[in-house]
């Protein structure tokens, strides 16, 4: 009995120390390095998943590409906003080999956290260095994503209105005659609160980033502030879409998905929204009812708010950087993965001779005319709030910016002090 | 004479077996705690005390895994935090939502239980009907009421249904959401409070109440003075359980609100302190955050222990 005793607490003490003892907090490869089933190296990778983007979405495509690298690839999905669990894995000592989509890139990097991809890696990008932090270039620039109105064409004619708006002035007075029909002029969403500062987005679009692309730049530099004419401009217009009652206060209880399920049930006429809802838009039944436009400037001028990054990015202290390297190229210039995140998320392959598939997507197909004419008359701006690397806010501030969206909203903050808010918190983060 | 002699050359045996018993029996106590004792006080010290006097290390240093190097910076960020918007904001939406979580359930707990205190399949059903809600995952619930809620959820489907016209924003009326929130906790934690009072209840002696009917007393009378005297430890046990739970609660409000609608509107000290770390990344400064929650809710705690137990001495 005594003997058992004996055992059983020295093993207690044992566990109990092992437990208490401090794990490697380098940051360096999670799980990775061991041998996969087939003795092939394994390598960690974290995805996300969306109505878009399924489990058989993710699992079909690491099979394939996993194969053709030789590689066993272990699928990590993050519980929720993918780039703070990355930041918890990371903080634990689990930061996984690859990862998709993150933000906040500067943050990731400052403990030289990401890999850079060299030039000649990026060879078969458009846009190598786009999202680049300092020049380097830490998550490949694999696509291209926009930002545009989604509107439902019956209820536009429902209020009398023949044609999406070509100026600001128009996008108001469509907004007053849906109204008076008692139709809700815009749907958002406000959890997560970005789906709430899409037509500040838009607002930016057309009065900020239109006439200085580098104002972010600037910011960073402290060369300009929130607090400034043209921010200001451009935020009031939003406040005032609010308080005409075209954004409702109500939404803000909505989640995106119950957003997207109100504007395809014809609870609203205009949903500004990013590219990857032409997929939810063409699968439903309303998809021949929805037609998009960009947002209206005063003077009615073209700008299209565009991101090309959010591809996959590399932990630099990973065991098998050479190989997630290997597994990060192959990914993202397999042509069935392009196909089939074109086809299910509307990302726009930015790899050079990629061409689109044919696809049976009216709405698809529209967000994608309105990219290439964009492109093509040089219209692209920064989409405000998604910016990456040097091109956007510092760690934390676009939760701040998204939540500030929400409070001019609900009227507790008027753009003048949205903007001293701002200001402040860039400051405190900074 | 016999039994002198019998007696007498046991006596030091019977010491000295005492003396040997006394040196055997402190190893198998020793023994004893470390096999059953050993486990619970090293899972305790390694996940709570070590986690704990490790938060309290960090908060002492400006430590942001992705600004590396890390600097010891003394109590700057406890002094930061006093003049933070944010905390004290956080600080006064936590201290409403534990107000209401702990006065609430305590009073609606009782009146049910009160009613419930009776024997019967249907009383057993009630009991288990009220009791359900606290078995359930807190993301469960919330993800429920969240549905719930929404402008065009079943509660506005029923009020537009009664002939109001403009039903509220549950969870986007930024004066509204927190309370919102509360309503949801209450019902969550009511279920823990009547099974408590009715554990306390059972406790009553009937011998007391039939005593106290004899001398006249009605039922209000009876109630408070002698059940609800009775439920002094009830009481304490649900008020302390409350007010720990309400304190930190972060899951509710991560699924139902995110700290929103804007800024400043149902971000509790928990969530905030998460927010802090895991996307301003300052985590020193979180750990402070969470280092002040520790130290609130502790004296909160000991505050009402010393409360409640005083009053159930005095009953």
């Amino acid at each position: 009995m005594r003997r058992i005793l004996v055992l059983g607490t020295a093993l207690t003490v044992a566990g109990g120390l092992s437990a208490c003892s401090v794990g490697d907090q380098t940051g360096g490869g999670g799980q990775s390095g061991g041998s996969g089933a087939s003795g092939s190296k394994e390598i960690t990778f974290l995805v996300f998943e969306t109505d878009n983007l399924t489990p058989k979405f993710w699992d079909d495509n690491i099979a394939r590409v996993s194969k053709k690298v030789g590689v066993t690839v272990k699928k990590i999905v993050a519980p929720g906003d993918r780039t703070a669990y990355a930041k918890q894995l990371l903080a634990s000592g689990q930061f996984p080999d690859v990862q998709i989509g993150l933000q906040d890139l500067p943050s990731f990097d400052n403990g030289g956290n990401l890999a850079t991809f060299g030039d000649s890696e990026l060879s078969q990008f458009l846009c190598p260095k786009c999202s680049a932090i300092k020049g380097r270039t830490v998550q490949l620039p694999a696509n291209t994503q926009t930002w545009q109105v989604f509107y439902r064409k019956s209820l536009f004619q429902k209020a009398g209105i023949s044609a999406p708006p070509k100026t600001y002035a128009e996008l108001l007075a469509d907004a007053a005659a849906l109204k008076g029909k008692g139709i809700q002029p815009f749907v958002i969403g406000g959890n997560p609160s970005w789906g709430s500062s899409l037509p500040w987005t838009g607002t930016l679009t057309t009065d900020l980033y239109a006439a200085d692309p580098e104002w972010m730049h600037q910011r960073r530099e402290g060369s300009t502030k929130f607090d400034s004419p043209e921010f200001l401009k451009a935020t009031q217009k939003f406040a005032d879409l609010a308080a005409k009652g075209y954004l409702n206060k109500k939404d803000l209880g909505q989640s995106y998905d119950a957003s997207q399920a109100a504007f395809l049930d014809g609870k609203g006429a205009m949903y500004p929204m990013g590219s990857w809802f032409a997929a939810a838009s063409d699968a439903s039944k309303a998809k021949d009812d929805i037609g998009i436009f960009a947002w209206p400037a005063d003077d009615g001028s073209f700008h299209l708010p565009s991101f090309t990054g959010g591809g996959l990015s590399v932990n630099a202290k990973s065991p098998n950087v050479d190989l997630a390297k290997k597994f990060a190229l192959a990914w993202q210039t397999d042509k069935d993965y392009l196909d089939t995140s074109a086809v299910a998320d509307a990302l726009f392959p930015a790899i050079k001779g990629y061409t689109l598939p044919a696809k049976d997507g009216t709405v698809f197909k529209a967000v994608y005319d309105l990219y290439r004419e964009a492109v093509d008359q040089k219209a692209t701006v920064p989409a405000f709030g998604w910016e990456q690397g040097d091109d956007g806010m510092i760690a934390g501030m676009p939760d701040k910016w998204n939540l500030t969206a929400q409070d001019i909203i609900t009227g507790k903050k008027t753009p003048k002090q949205a903007a001293g808010y701002l200001d402040t918190e860039w400051d405190k983060s900074s | 004479m016999v039994s002198d002699v019998a007696t007498r050359p046991r006596a030091p045996r019977a010491a000295g077996r005492t003396r040997h018993r006394r040196s055997r029996g402190v190893w198998p106590r020793v023994w004893h705690f470390l096999s059953f004792g050993a486990p619970g006080v090293l899972i305790y010290v390694c996940f709570v005390l070590v986690p704990i006097a490790v938060s309290f290390g960090y908060s002492l240093t400006n430590y942001n895994p992705f600004n590396p190097p890390t600097r010891f910076v003394g109590l700057r960020n406890y002094q930061l935090m006093l003049q933070d918007d944010a905390f004290l904001t956080s600080l006064r939406i936590t201290t409403i939502l534990t107000a209401i979580v702990v006065i609430v359930p305590n009073v609606l707990g009782l009146g049910i239980a009160v009613l419930l205190d009776r024997r019967g399949w249907l009383y057993n059903a009630l009991r288990g009907v009220f009791f359900t809600p606290m078995v359930l995952s807190s993301v469960v619930i919330s993800v429920i009421w969240t549905r719930m809620l929404q402008d065009d959820g079943p509660v506005n489907q029923v009020l537009r249904a009664l002939g109001v016209q403009d039903p509220p924003g549950w969870l986007s009326d930024p004066d509204i959401a927190l309370y919102s929130l509360a309503t949801v906790l209450c019902w969550q934690m009511l279920g823990f409070c009547v099974v408590i009072y009715l554990a306390g209840l059972s406790g009553v002696p009937k011998e007391l109440m039939e005593a106290a009917a004899i001398d006249g007393a009605g039922p209000v009378r009876r109630f408070w003075r002698v059940t609800w005297p009775m439920l002094a430890p009830a009481l304490t046990v649900n008020t302390v359980v409350l007010l720990i739970s309400a304190f930190k609660i972060f899951d509710h409000v991560q699924v139902m609100t995110q700290g929103g609608p804007g800024t400043g509107s149902t971000a509790t000290i928990a969530f905030l302190a998460i927010q802090t770390a895991f996307v301003d990344n300052h985590q020193g400064y979180a750990s402070a955050e969470a280092v002040a929650m520790l130290v609130v809710i502790a004296a909160l705690t000991a505050v009402s222990l010393a409360v409640l137990r005083r009053r159930e001495i005095d009953q």
